[in-house]
């Protein structure tokens, strides 16, 4: 039977609550971001005009400071609301945070996806009789759905380890906004180290896996590459 | 029946005019990049024409002229097209029965006749113990046949076939020419084929259409086309050998820097003193050991024998000219000939066939 008291002070050391709302956070990014991912990257491999553009406004997140995106979106977001939620500190906050930070790990992978794919085996289901949407749904997301996991992990795990951004945009509420990287920073700011290390090796070893399970998917030879070397 | 009339010069020029009835196979031969895959794609409505008109049957698949623009333009998925791809294209996450399925996808049959449908058509091509492998486990060979099942399973009104011999070695080839020319007999619509290669497109076409630089240039049955090609393009293009200039003249053909002239039968079309190109098959040639009145005088200069056949060039009028002729090894015995030896070739002057210099689409082709 366990001690109601260690598991309460491990509980206390793991800041569970940063926990879970770690996973809640993580769980809405990718519920909301992968469908737009998918539907974003299949209408930029088709896009001539301002293509540059798009994709160069789309990878921001990954060169600006999260410090910069998350003080444009406190002057953007700060004192409005959504059905009487405000949209800065709070968890409507974070989130909106954290889908436009994931911007880039989210489409990315899934353009390369559809990129990869000969244009001729689209040129076949046509000519074999497919609709637009029949093609999308029997061929290309099929095709596809190596790159569709690795921008679901890598958004998972991406969302997980965000600091800078979550914190100007939703500060450390407990239970609201303080994720996880937040609770790190909070204990070593008040000396609790082993609080810190108990949560930073969890990041860790989520991170670990998550892009152990991006490379393992990655690294088997795909029945695509195999396929055209067989051509 | 398959009725096409396009016509572009850009992106790239585009004038092309074939008609392909039921049953017959209709070869387009031209070199790479001479526009013979762009006519495919054109008509599978893969790409658009500036101008023209495809039809199949009763049913106009695309139409476009100069002042209105493009009027009909169906779809590739409206246009029951069977479309074999050079790279055949399978659809690699789907297994070979699953490949042939994607076609039938929106028929009105039920799920199991869909299947019975596909795994007849596997059966016809003889891969259907494969049904389950995915297109990476299968061979070149074997993927083809995939290809050509799921071309075929819609039951398309014309087949268009690209390269499809190019990738693959020579025994699956041949089984191949045997898989078509079955076809050809039992499906009883228009059959395009794509090739580069002028023997494959004579064993197989009742039409060959010559394409060059987006152009077509003559379309005839292979045994006219090789003895009696429109210009000298063309013989250049089917590998015709022995081909000269000359000048034609009332009946009579002087031969270019040489003193021998021919008496050649034409349609009086051919205006006084034209230059113009000549050709001479091979059975219009013979080699005596003898000289005669009318033989011309040949030095051997060299003999390839390939198996049984050999191939023997030689110079004429002091190397002004080279005639290649091919005879059987035992004919060579026969004539003892040798490396700069002398022969006596006879020319069947009515054998001859003469063209313009230039190509008929080259607005030169009047001048000299």
């Amino acid at each position: 039977m366990a001690n109601p008291i260690l598991l309460s002070n491990t509980m206390e050391v793991m800041d569970i609550d940063a926990i879970l709302l770690s996973l809640k956070l993580a769980a809405w990014t990718l519920v909301l971001i992968i469908p737009f991912g998918v539907w974003a990257a299949h209408k930029l491999i088709r896009l001539d005009k301002g293509k540059p553009w798009i994709e160069a406004a789309l990878a921001l997140p990954l060169v600006l400071p999260p410090t910069v995106l998350g003080y444009y979106l406190l002057i953007g977001l700060g004192g409005k609301s959504i059905f009487g939620v405000p949209l800065v500190f709070s968890f409507t906050g974070i989130l909106i945070a954290s889908l436009i930070v994931n911007l880039p790990f989210a489409i990315q992978p899934i353009q390369r996806a559809f990129e990869s794919i000969n244009p001729e085996i689209r040129e076949a289901a046509q000519v074999s009789g497919l609709s637009h949407w029949q093609i999308f749904r029997l061929i290309e997301l099929p095709l596809a759905w190596r790159g569709i996991t690795s921008a679901a992990v890598l958004t998972f795990a991406h969302t997980l380890g965000e600091f800078g951004v979550i914190l100007m945009v939703g500060g450390a509420i407990p239970s609201e906004t303080k994720t996880v990287s937040i609770a790190i920073y909070d204990k070593v700011q008040s000396f609790d180290t082993s609080g810190a290390g108990a949560l930073a090796l969890l990041l860790l070893g989520i991170s670990l896996v998550a892009i152990a399970v991006s490379y393992g998917v990655f690294g088997k030879s795909t029945y695509y590459r195999r396929a055209k070397t067989n051509a | 029946m398959l009725k096409l009339h396009i016509s572009q010069t850009l992106p790239n020029p585009l004038q092309m005019n074939l008609e392909c009835e039921a049953g017959q196979l209709h070869a387009l031969v031209g070199p790479s990049g001479s526009g013979k895959t762009s006519t495919l794609r054109t008509i599978a409505g893969l790409s658009q024409a500036k101008t023209g008109k495809i039809q199949c049957n009763d049913e106009i698949w695309f139409e476009a002229d100069e002042v209105s623009g493009i009027k009909i333009n169906l779809p590739p998925a409206s246009r029951s097209c069977g479309f074999l791809f050079q790279q055949y294209a399978l659809f690699p996450h789907l297994s070979a029965i699953e490949n042939v399925l994607i076609p039938l996808q929106n028929s009105l049959l039920e799920k199991e006749e869909r299947i019975s449908i596909a795994h007849e058509w596997l059966v016809r091509m003889g891969i259907q113990d494969l049904a389950k492998r995915m297109p990476h486990q299968l061979s070149g060979g074997q993927q083809q046949r995939v290809a050509l099942a799921r071309a075929l399973a819609r039951q398309p009104k014309i087949l268009l076939l690209d390269e499809p011999f190019s990738a693959i070695d020579a025994p699956t080839r041949q089984s191949l020419y045997k898989t078509l020319a079955d076809l050809r007999r039992d499906l009883h619509i228009p059959i395009l084929l794509v090739t580069h290669d002028l023997r494959e497109a004579d064993l197989l076409a009742d039409r060959i259409t010559v394409i060059d630089q987006g152009i077509s240039l003559q379309t005839a049955a292979p045994q006219v086309l090789f003895q009696k090609p429109r210009n000298a393009r063309v013989a250049e293009l089917v590998g015709i050998n022995n081909m000269f200039e000359g000048v034609f003249d009332s009946g009579k053909l002087h031969w270019d820097n040489s003193d021998q002239l021919f008496h050649v039968l034409d349609k009086g079309k051919i205006p006084p003193n034209t230059p113009v190109a000549w050709v001479i098959p091979a059975d219009g040639l013979s080699l005596h050991e003898q000289p005669s009145d009318t033989s011309v005088i040949a030095k051997v200069m060299q003999i390839s024998t390939l198996g049984q056949v050999a191939v023997i060039q030689m110079q004429l009028n002091n190397g002004e000219h080279t005639i290649v002729w091919e005879a059987s090894a035992a004919e060579v015995r026969r004539l003892s000939l040798k490396v700069d030896s002398a022969a006596y070739i006879e020319i069947d002057s009515s054998k001859i066939h003469i063209m313009p210099l230039r190509s008929i689409n080259d607005p030169r082709r009047f001048t000299n």
